[in-house]
């Protein structure tokens, strides 16, 4: 054992040294992955929620979609994946993906208002139905 | 012929499991019949998996669109090239393809050991059934058989994913896989030596070009994936943390790591579980990417739907696989001591252990983040995931760690540097990244990440060119060569050595291409036809961009609108750009084709972002022309590829068969010679005395 000292001590050495810059990552870096459904239950209770950065999945309600004029963001309605009741306005900014369509799944990254709209940083459009398609469909 | 394909498959299970079954009893009872007759199976196994595959690209060919897998990844217009790359276009074919190059190697394995190394066969086969057995499993029992009817025929296939119509797609996975599948071979070896008990550096000997042929492929497939996201995935950018991206740079690093950790067992007999260990955690982060790509259980930009029974089989297999190689070093603990011990910090034994140690801790903070969202929900019951901010900031100062080792590890003396070793290696490479740091301060950078990674691409660079330098001069002054002959004979004579300094040299082109992306520049513009956009490079000069208009058309396929821009340097003209965007009329998707100028110094990248009326462009209206573009200037990009490049040169340099060096006697030798022995091979650099 103690011929190898030297190995261990390197052996901590690296591991305390990386724990760290995991450890300060994550703390700066982490964001909530929540569903529509959570996040509203959440944010009634906790209004600290308007202040972090959030991960929300969900749908866009088909004819909810404006697109951006000028000074305008996009703007578009959110719903819930299983409860369709449960939906949010969100805007965004930036330039939507490809896939976005009026009723893609998808993946919005920001922050929750206190007035009650999502301001998207990001929007993913949800791969499922990127990659792989489903031939159920073409049977209609 | 399709369903000859599908028949291969049902047989290709037993085929497999007879034959494992008879490589181990065959191992134990040393009964060499038994023993070939299961290296037999394997054959049969690659033959079976040959007429699968045929099955699958036949039923692409022939548009079968009774089959799930082909309506869903194919349709009649699509073209041919296309349709080849079925095979692996989604998960049930590349499961199908995984195996078929597992068997592929499997084969070649088999077949270069039919007379040689017999002690270690029987184990070795029986390992590689058992992978094969395995993935025979998943793809018939755990609801992926790519043979899988629909109750109905369609018309026509969902048609490939545009955004997957792309050269460097067509490339990036079949790539990737052989990566994944040649390391199996290590694996299996590195099992045999456990299970017989033959654990000197045999195993690693023997195995040796093949990892590095595993590596060669790995990084080629990372380097492609990139390749193709920058062109094709339109926001500029070729990494993004994606969980898949990450789950192939996973056994990257670890294999990165083994790759130098087995010279130090081949050179000092040392790090003999660490070693075992790592090649047991590779081939299991092969399994995991696979694994993690095609069965869908982290959100990412291209996973795949979920499947829990392909979950839980994947799980049990890694989970086995895992057990099995801990109990298998457990069991030989007594015989895997180490025969030396690290003597001073200041050695090439710390200096690899220590790039060992940085790679495992890169591989680690990747997996944490990968998973962190599966480990939150299992502890709170909610996801919490952290994005591509985390990962820089862990592996930047990672990163920039491991390349001034990179420079360090092959130059240090081994067990204790003295003085003299240093400042003979080090001075004057200190100097000149000193030298290039204040440079780039005193010309006005300021992104610290950036000049630290220039300054130590000095650092590393003028070593390694010093190294060429003194081995070139003292074989030119000993042999009486040329300078060009003496380099070439150099390199030749220690490919092992030489060819990895290659690969260093590749490294450090590709993080100082990554360092670039610290002063991209971006801009965002909505125009009409006509008007200009300046964007200034960070090297001063301006691009002056004009939007010249839109042009429309319809094609069998698609929908085009296609945007001009011409492009000035500086106010000279520097030819066109084109950007578009298009429908797909098979399955209403759209796609964005980005507009490229790329120069050593830069790539100037053009995105058409939005259409302000697309019908109306589409009926050719002049009004309704208007469009937002996006556009960068990415620095140094460029060298991404060139240096993806010589890293491939490099190891094929590295791995490429010759006569096998006189190992028993030079690695005595090179061990009595302390720290004038050599970096990589183990044969002794004769010019290292009259170098000094």
């Amino acid at each position: 054992m103690k011929k190898n000292s030297r190995f261990y001590i390197g052996l901590v050495g690296v591991a305390l040294v990386v724990t760290y810059l995991i450890w300060t990552g994550v703390s700066d870096a982490m964001v909530y992955y929540l569903t529509p459904q959570e996040l509203l239950a959440r944010v009634s209770t906790d209004p600290s929620l308007h202040e972090v950065g959030l991960k929300v999945s969900g749908r866009v309600v088909p004819g909810s979609y404006q697109p951006a004029r000028e000074d305008e963001p996009h703007r578009f309605v959110v719903s819930d994946l299983e409860n369709s009741e449960v939906t949010f306005p969100v805007v965004y900014e930036d330039l939507l993906p490809d896939t976005f369509t009026d009723e893609v799944e998808v993946v919005l990254e920001g922050r929750y208002g206190p007035d009650g709209v999502f301001e998207a940083v990001t929007v993913l459009t949800k791969c499922g139905s990127r990659y792989e398609a489903t031939p159920e469909e073409l049977s209609t | 012929m399709t369903a000859l394909g599908e028949l291969a498959l049902w047989i290709a299970l037993p085929i497999s499991v007879w034959g494992l079954t008879l490589a181990f009893i065959g191992g134990k009872t040393d009964r060499g019949d038994l023993v070939l007759s299961a290296e037999r199976s394997v054959y049969v196994v690659f033959f079976l998996l040959i007429l699968t595959s045929l099955g699958i690209i036949n039923a692409f060919l022939t548009d079968s669109f009774q089959y799930w897998y082909v309506a869903s990844y194919s349709s009649r217009e699509l073209e041919t090239y296309y349709k080849f790359s079925g095979l692996w276009a989604g998960q049930r074919g590349s499961l199908v393809f995984w195996a078929l190059l597992l068997a592929l190697f499997s084969s070649v394995a088999v077949f270069q050991n039919r007379r040689k190394n017999r002690e270690f066969m029987p184990y070795v086969t029986g390992v590689l059934l058992t992978i094969l057995a395995f993935f025979f499993v998943v793809l018939l029992f755990a609801e992926v058989n790519p043979f899988e009817r629909l109750p109905f025929v369609p018309a026509d296939g969902q048609g490939l994913n545009p955004q997957l119509q792309n050269y460097w797609m067509t490339m990036h996975p079949p790539t990737l896989y052989l990566g994944f599948t040649a390391f199996a071979i290590p694996f299996a070896f590195a099992m045999s030596a456990l299970i017989t008990g033959r654990l000197d550096t045999r195993w690693i000997v023997l195995t040796r070009r093949w990892i590095l042929v595993s590596w060669f492929f790995l990084t080629n497939g990372i380097v492609f994936g990139m390749r193709w996201a920058y062109e094709e995935l339109g926001w500029g950018g070729y990494w993004f943390w994606d969980p898949v991206e990450n789950a192939s740079l996973l056994p990257w690093l670890t294999a990165t790591a083994f790759l130098h950790s087995i010279m130090i067992q081949e050179n000092r007999g040392m790090l003999k579980v660490w070693n075992m260990s790592l090649v047991i955690l590779t081939f299991l982060l092969t399994v995991f990417a696979t694994f993690l790509t095609r069965s869908g259980l982290i959100e990412s930009v291209h996973s795949f739907a979920e499947n829990t029974t392909i979950a839980f089989i994947f799980l049990a297999f890694m989970g086995g696989v895992l057990g099995v190689g801990i109990l298998l070093i457990v069991w030989r603990l007594p015989h895997l001591r180490s025969e030396n011990h690290i003597q001073s910090f200041l050695s090439r034994e710390a200096s690899f252990l220590l790039n060992n140690l940085i790679l495992l801790g890169a591989a680690f903070a990747v997996l944490w983040g990968t998973l962190f969202p599966l480990i939150t929900e299992g502890f709170t019951g909610e996801q919490i995931s952290v994005g591509p901010p985390f990962f820089n900031a862990v592996n930047l100062p990672i990163g920039l760690v491991l390349l001034a080792l990179v420079g360090i590890g092959p130059v240090i003396a081994w067990r204790k540097a003295s003085r003299r070793n240093l400042t003979r290696n080090f001075a004057l490479p200190i100097a000149l990244g000193l030298g290039v740091l204040v440079g780039f301060l005193i010309a006005g950078v300021r992104e610290g990440m950036a000049l630290v990674t220039f300054a130590v691409s000095a650092f590393v660079t003028t070593i390694i060119v010093v190294e060429f330098w003194k081995g070139t001069r003292a074989r030119a002054r000993i042999e009486g060569e040329g300078y060009l002959k003496a380099i070439t004979h150099l390199v030749s004579r220690n490919r092992r050595r030489w060819g990895g300094y290659i690969v260093h040299v590749g490294v450090v082109v590709v993080f100082t291409a990554f360092a670039g992306a610290a002063f991209d520049v971006e801009v965002r513009q909505t125009m009409d036809p006509g008007e200009s956009v300046s964007i200034t490079s960070p090297y001063g000069h301006t691009y002056d961009l004009t939007y010249q208009g839109l042009s429309t058309s319809r094609s069998q396929h698609m929908w085009q609108w296609v945007a001009l821009m011409t492009v000035q340097r500086n106010g000279e003209s520097a030819g066109a750009l084109t950007t578009e965007k298009r429908h797909y009329l098979v399955n209403q998707q759209q796609a964005t084709e980005v507009g490229i100028r790329s120069t050593p110094l830069e790539d100037l990248y053009v995105i058409l972002a939005g259409l302000e009326d697309m019908q109306g462009a589409a009926d050719n209206d002049p009004d309704s022309q208007r469009a937002t573009f996006r556009f960068l200037v990415n620095p140094l990009v460029g060298w991404i590829w060139y240096g993806g490049l010589i890293i491939s040169i490099g190891t094929l340099i590295a791995l490429w068969p010759g006569r096998p060096a006189t190992r028993s006697v030079t690695r005595d030798a090179a061990v009595a010679a302390g720290s004038g022995s050599p970096a990589g091979g183990p044969t002794p650099r004769p010019t290292q005395a009259e170098v000094g």
